[in-house]
């Protein structure tokens, strides 16, 4: 009988509870949209701002002071300490290997530029014909790096420095090295220079200083190079536009400046660009004084500075240090982001919540007369109440399960519009919706039926 | 006129007939005008205040002598840094001007000496242009102004706060004692910071002259855009340029944030709207007798549904002033919840707010067209 009851009152109007079940549906849906974007918005924003670039910077630990102005470094070429490339790979081995997400290896040195070799000879030439003397940044534009559990990682600058811009093309990492090895060549030749082009990036200032275009020729030249050839060739592939230091130099391949400078496998900055989550109370407190179940608990954070543990940990010899500028910038800012957005997700719950619980008691309101009739023919309030509720409660699984659907597509395709990708389906947003609409039906309802349950039939029957 | 007073009647009667109902939707319409008050307001706040939170990143303009290159010895005229404007669209631009010069750094009565640069500047904004970096100035023994000295070389120089540190370049020498030791993380952390520029000056053997400006122009990425363009034209002779690694950085991270906030409150609007419709659907449904009759006695068609729709504005109207009050009240809240100031409250948005709820309540107020066609008859017989 009851059964029938709820059945009874879903065909008799169905136009009605469609337009019930549809209020429920719609505002559920906006719960789960909001609710998913935002859960899954942290973590993109965190991405997001690894566009201000590299957060770590680790340095060789025996390396002598730099004497560094505007982005140069005015030391002696051959003075500090080095890391080998080689140990590159460890990165993507510590326990946040995920956060990282690049590095860049940075080797600089200072070469003289010229466009016109031919009159340059050395021994005759002065200061002034010999070239500009330019700050040479060599570094991995995007090349594979390959880790020792033997997964490849691709990255190097264009991903540590999203604001770089280049017209024309980045250097192939690849271009102008190792070739003497590779190269096997006729006997009595020896190793000859033959094969691919060497490849550069010439800063915008520089570009303009010297007159340079994409696709041109330049001639580098390393003062007091061990190398037999005085000036290398090499062809520019793009101009750099950093709005920086870097605006000046001249970039090429890490392992061309390797050779210039004489320090092959080797690198004097890795800039390391990493996810990590906002310092909080627990996150300043000094590691070396954490009981052990605490350090592990920080250990597992991905604070920067656990990070930079991790990193010190595998790169022996090296100093990892907080670029805190970026780092703090990016702590400050992000914890206000996320503040603000759970406000707003709570804004919109809360929005959905009332809109569900109104329509609901809108629906109820509207019944008072067949409440009158059942409570004439003996109906007990608890059983009225029941019954409804009953109805209340299907409209909602079914309403709330078709919003949470149809919210789930407008997630996808808020977050595809804002961040480019959508969210990944999350357990929590569906049990938190169909809790949500349970709980919010039954709130909505529970009001107008606690009043129904007090009508006099007699007055209802009449239609006062 | 007895037709509007009868009129404003049928409308107090409609309203007073069911005291639940007409707080159901009063408590939707005010819900909804409270949440849109809020969240617009928010909005508002949020974007401006957004752009000054990245004023947490530093400075954002650098001026540079033109063709620096390698050459540090480029320079400018100190007077350039006058010609800055103090103020941008997005508030007060912060400057300070520096000169650097390397020089042989040690501390008195220690043997350890060190090649450093020193790093002069003018300005008491250093703390907007590094506001990263917490600056005390410890008090100085000796009356000189103490400097700032990286933690590199302060290791280097096993520097104590207050100790003595004798600088020395081309013959000059000066002396300061030491006050904070900073952590950059970056070259910085290398360098000594002496707020004092003329000293520098004499040191660096080059009066008048400075090597960069350092600008925190706080605004909208458009807005610090333009006034790059502006400072680069009253400078011609100086090389102006945004500190792309943050300018595009923020821009990204600004346009992502003010989406994301703009979509929030586009849905929740929506979602009143729906609400209230949902509300009013319920209403015509049960409206059919009273439609009925006043057909039945000769209402025009037209008439029953201004009746109503002049119900529906009167209940935005009375939504829409409370809840949007209430709002605007929350969104001060939420802005000190969130930025640890309360939000402005702006006086545009009480309108606005006020005006979308009068509006969403006619909106949902449409169900009630389909009374248009209701046949009395159908009605008295008791037809569904």
């Amino acid at each position: 009988m009851f059964l029938r009851l709820v059945a009874d009152s879903f065909s008799r109007r169905p136009r009605h509870k469609l337009l019930t079940g549809a209020a429920l549906a719609l505002g559920m849906a906006v719960a789960t949209a909001a609710l998913s974007v935002s859960l899954d918005v942290g973590d993109r924003l965190a991405r997001e701002f690894r566009s201000l670039g590299a957060n770590l910077l680790v340095t060789p630990q025996a390396d002598s002071l730099p004497l560094e102005i505007g982005g140069v470094d005015y030391r002696p070429v051959n003075a500090g300490a080095y890391l080998p490339e080689s140990d590159l790979g460890k990165l993507k081995s510590i326990f946040w290997r995920n956060n990282i997400i690049a590095f860049a290896p940075i080797l600089e040195t200072t070469a003289y530029v010229t466009t016109n070799p031919e009159t340059s000879d050395p021994g005759k030439v002065s200061a002034a014909q010999e070239g500009v003397r330019t700050p040479v940044i060599g570094t991995r534009a995007s090349s594979p790096v390959f880790s020792p559990d033997g997964s490849t990682f691709i990255t190097g600058i264009e991903k540590t420095n999203p604001w770089f811009r280049v017209d024309g093309r980045w250097f192939s990492d690849s271009a102008g090295s190792l070739r003497r090895e590779n190269v096997s060549m006729p006997p009595g030749f020896g190793h000859t220079y033959v094969s691919s082009p060497d490849e550069c990036v010439v800063g915008a200032a520089l570009a303009k200083g010297m007159n340079l275009q994409v696709g041109g020729a330049i001639y580098v030249k390393v003062p007091d190079s061990q190398e037999m050839q005085p000036y290398w060739p090499c062809t520019i592939t793009g101009v750099l536009f950093a709005g920086g230091p870097e605006d000046d130099s001249l970039l090429m391949p890490l392992s061309r400046v390797q050779q210039l400078a004489g320090k092959p496998g080797q690198y004097r900055k890795l800039y390391v660009s990493a996810l990590t989550k906002p310092e909080d109370e627990f996150g300043r407190r000094d590691p070396s004084t954490l009981p052990p179940a605490d350090y592990d608990r920080w250990y597992c954070t991905p604070y920067i500075s656990s990070i930079a543990l991790q990193i010190k940990e595998v790169l022996p010899g090296a100093d990892v240090r907080v670029i805190r500028r970026v780092a703090e910038g990016e702590g400050a800012i992000l914890t206000r982001v996320r503040t603000l957005l759970w406000l707003v997700t709570f804004a919109s719950l809360l929005a959905a919540a009332l809109a569900v619980g109104a329509s609901s008691a809108a629906s109820v309101i509207g019944r008072r007369t067949e409440i009158g009739l059942m409570k004439a023919l003996g109906a007990g309030s608890g059983t009225v109440g029941f019954l409804l509720m009953a109805e209340q409660m299907l409209l909602a699984l079914v309403g709330g399960g078709f919003g949470y659907a149809v919210g789930i597509l407008l997630a996808r395709v808020v977050g595809q519009k804002i961040f480019g990708a959508a969210p990944e389906f999350s357990f929590l947003v569906m049990a938190v919706i169909v809790g949500l609409a349970a709980i919010v039906t039954l709130l909505g309802s529970a009001i107008p039926l606690r009043r129904a349950s007090r009508y006099e039939p007699a007055p209802i029957l009449r239609g006062e | 006129m007895p037709d509007r007073k009868m009129f404003w009647r049928i409308i107090r009667r409609l309203l007073s007939a069911n005291r639940g109902r007409l707080l159901v939707i009063l408590l939707a319409l005010g819900a909804g005008a409270t949440i849109t008050a809020a969240l617009l307001n928010l909005q508002v706040d949020a974007k401006r205040r957004l752009t000054s939170e990245f004023r947490t990143l530093g400075a954002n303009v650098v001026v540079t002598p033109r063709n620096s290159g390698a050459s540090a010895n480029a320079t400018l005229e100190e007077s350039i840094a006058s010609r800055i404007p103090k103020e941008s669209e997005g508030g007060a631009v912060a400057a300070v001007s520096f000169l650097y010069v390397v020089a042989k750094a040690s501390v008195l009565k220690q043997s350890s000496s060190s090649r450093a640069v020193v790093s002069g500047f003018r300005g008491d904004a250093l703390s907007l242009v590094v506001p990263f970096q917490e600056l005390s100035h410890a008090v100085s023994t000796h009356g000189n102004v103490p400097c700032g000295v990286g933690v590199g070389i302060a290791r280097q120089l096993k520097a104590e706060p207050q100790a003595e540190l004798v600088l020395r370049a081309d013959g000059a020498s000066i002396s300061c004692p030491v006050g904070d030791v900073l952590a950059f993380g970056g070259s910085e952390d290398n360098q000594i910071f002496l707020p004092d520029l003329a000293a520098t000056q004499r040191l660096a053997n080059l009066p008048g002259r400075i090597s960069m400006i350092q600008l925190s122009v706080p605004g909208t990425p458009q807005s610090i855009a333009r006034y790059i363009n502006a400072l680069a034209q009253r400078i011609p002779d100086a090389d102006v340029h945004g500190v792309r690694q943050f300018t595009e950085g923020e821009a990204k991270i600004y346009n992502r944030i003010s989406g994301l906030l703009s979509a929030t409150v586009g849905v929740v609007l929506v979602l009143t709207a729906l609400c209230v419709m949902a509300a009013m659907t319920n209403v015509a449904m049960e409206r059919r007798n009273d439609v009925g009759l006043m057909k039945a006695i000769g209402g025009a068609t037209r008439r029953v549904l201004r009746l109503f729709l002049a119900e529906a504005a009167l209940l935005g109207l009375v939504g829409g002033v409370l809840g949007a009050a209430m709002g605007i009240l929350l969104s001060m809240w939420l802005g000190k919840a969130v930025f640890g100031i309360a939000a402005r409250p702006r006086l545009i948005v009480y309108p606005v707010a006020v005006a979308l709820t009068i509006l969403v309540a006619i909106a949902g107020a449409y169900p009630l067209r389909r009374l248009a066609n209701i046949r009395p008859a159908a009605v008295f017989r008791g037809e569904t």
